[in-house]
């Protein structure tokens, strides 16, 4: 006569699991499809393509080449001033960029800080308290002119499990004014441009497929390409409202010149 | 309801002019834009928008608004383009200028001679030109003061500093240029630049338009 309690620790049959196993496997199946499929929307959800698009000033004609010495010698002082969109910080950053930008173009650049203090890549031989000398000043702003989140377009992209994109747009605008060393008004500017936010599974695999299969490399709106195209703008009118300016302190320097000797007169 | 909200959220997104699935990146940068309110779009172009309700609307409303560039992109040289998108201001700041710094001027016969390398470019701001100051309600001739091949051989060689001060000059001692005249040069400078100076010569005597 067997053991009844040996013989249940022996058989398998009761301690086997596979008939409530069979149900549950199709069960964590879907869970972890369907959680993936979640991740994957909720990524794609996120995924966000910036849009780039100069309204005026920004993507006027210019003709001058950044690569060339365009300011050799020119002593410019900048400065970016904080306010508006531009934090300390990335007045600062902007700064630092625009003194690149220059000094690659042959100019000997002063920077006037939020503080008023100079930070010069020249230091002044015969006094170094004296305020470096000035050519031509630039200054700086950012400001943001409008700002909307289009609320019907996130509805509908929730709506349609982020099909459509959910759209926010922020509309800027950068002010250049441009001085000679007196004050005296040479350029001044004001260049607007908007940011468009499209987020949501549709528009980024959409703009996915149309990077990969039908754009050209200068058409497509990767990562990156909106604050790319807006530097590059930003950077090439800047250079060139600076060189009108430089042309026209020229004009009014040889005024001056030729306006000098009829002063005794 | 839902295609409803399909329909609503599409249609900003087909009709936004930044780039995107309907607009490359191209023609985006061919529209110059501005942006208005519901109520100044719906004043500056009625019709096209709509004004805001008395009560207000439900929600805020704004639209950006965009022109067409008359040329393609890369049809023109850029610094043409440059130039001949502001011509209007650029000739007419040059002109207020002028008329400014000599009043005395007011009873002159006005010429104008136009110093830039493209013909075409250059018919257009002596047009440009002659258009502002005859605004300013000045008297103003088609004729054009010329020089001799001898005089256009010598200044053609100098710097600008010196040139345009000896052809004024010689407009003044070959007599093509009379007493009762004033000519006002539109030069451009430099292939770099994007604007364009002013000169008056009068009796001889070259003032640069600061």
């Amino acid at each position: 006569m067997s053991n009844p309690l040996v013989e249940r620790r022996v058989a398998p049959h009761p301690e086997i699991t596979i008939p409530q196993s069979l149900p549950v496997a199709p069960l964590r199946g879907f869970a972890r499809r369907a959680a993936l499929a979640l991740l994957v929307l909720g990524l794609a959800g996120s995924g966000c393509v910036r849009v780039y698009q100069p309204m005026s000033g920004l993507h006027r004609p210019k003709v001058i080449d950044v690569r060339a010495a365009n300011f050799q010698d020119l002593h410019l002082t900048i400065r970016c001033v904080p306010g508006g969109l531009l934090s300390r910080h990335e007045a600062s950053m902007l700064c630092q960029k625009v003194t690149t930008l220059f000094q690659n173009q042959g100019a000997l650049v002063h920077t006037i800080d939020n503080s008023g203090q100079v930070d010069a890549d020249e230091t002044p031989e015969e006094d170094p308290e004296a305020p470096p000398r000035t050519d031509l000043s630039l200054e700086l702003r950012a400001r943001k002119v409008h700002e909307s989140h289009h609320p019907l377009s996130w509805i509908a992209s929730a709506v349609t499990f982020t099909v459509l994109p959910g759209l926010s747009e922020t509309t800027f605008a950068q002010d250049v004014e441009i001085r000679d060393g007196t004050g005296f008004l040479l350029v001044s500017d004001s260049m607007e441009g908007r940011i468009v936010r499209k987020v949501g599974a549709g528009p980024w695999f959409g703009n996915k497929i149309l990077d990969l299969v039908a754009r050209d490399k200068d058409e497509k709106l990767g990562i990156g390409s909106a604050y790319r195209e807006l530097s590059r703008d930003l950077y090439q009118q800047l250079s060139q409202h600076t060189f009108n300016a430089k042309m026209q302190w020229e004009v009014l320097q040889e005024a001056e010149l030729r306006a000098a000797p009829r002063a005794p007169e | 309801m839902t295609p409803l909200l399909v329909v609503w959220a599409g249609l900003p997104f087909l009709n936004d002019p930044s780039p995107g699935v309907l607009r490359s990146k191209r023609a985006a940068r061919n529209l110059d834009c501005e942006r208005y309110s519901a109520q100044t779009g719906s004043e500056r172009y009625p019709g096209a928008i709509r004004p805001a309700r008395a009560r207000g609307d439900y929600v805020e409303r704004d639209a950006v608004m965009c022109a067409e560039r008359l040329m393609r992109p890369g049809l023109r040289e850029a610094r043409d383009e440059a130039i001949l998108t502001e011509l209007e201001p650029l000739s007419r700041d040059i002109v207020t200028k002028a008329v400014s710094l000599r009043t005395d001027l007011a009873d002159r016969t006005w010429l104008v001679e136009t110093y830039y390398p493209s013909g075409e470019v250059s018919s257009k701001i002596s047009f440009a030109t002659k258009n502002a100051l005859m605004g300013q309600g000045l008297a103003v001739s088609d004729r054009v003061p010329v020089l001799g091949v001898g005089d256009v051989g010598v200044i053609t060689r100098m710097d600008p500093d010196e040139a345009y001060p000896t052809a004024c000059l010689r407009y003044a001692a070959t007599g093509t240029l009379r007493e009762g005249d004033a000519l006002l040069a539109v030069v451009s400078r430099d292939a770099r630049e994007t604007i364009l100076h002013g000169g008056l010569c009068v009796d001889g005597r070259w003032t640069w338009i600061p």
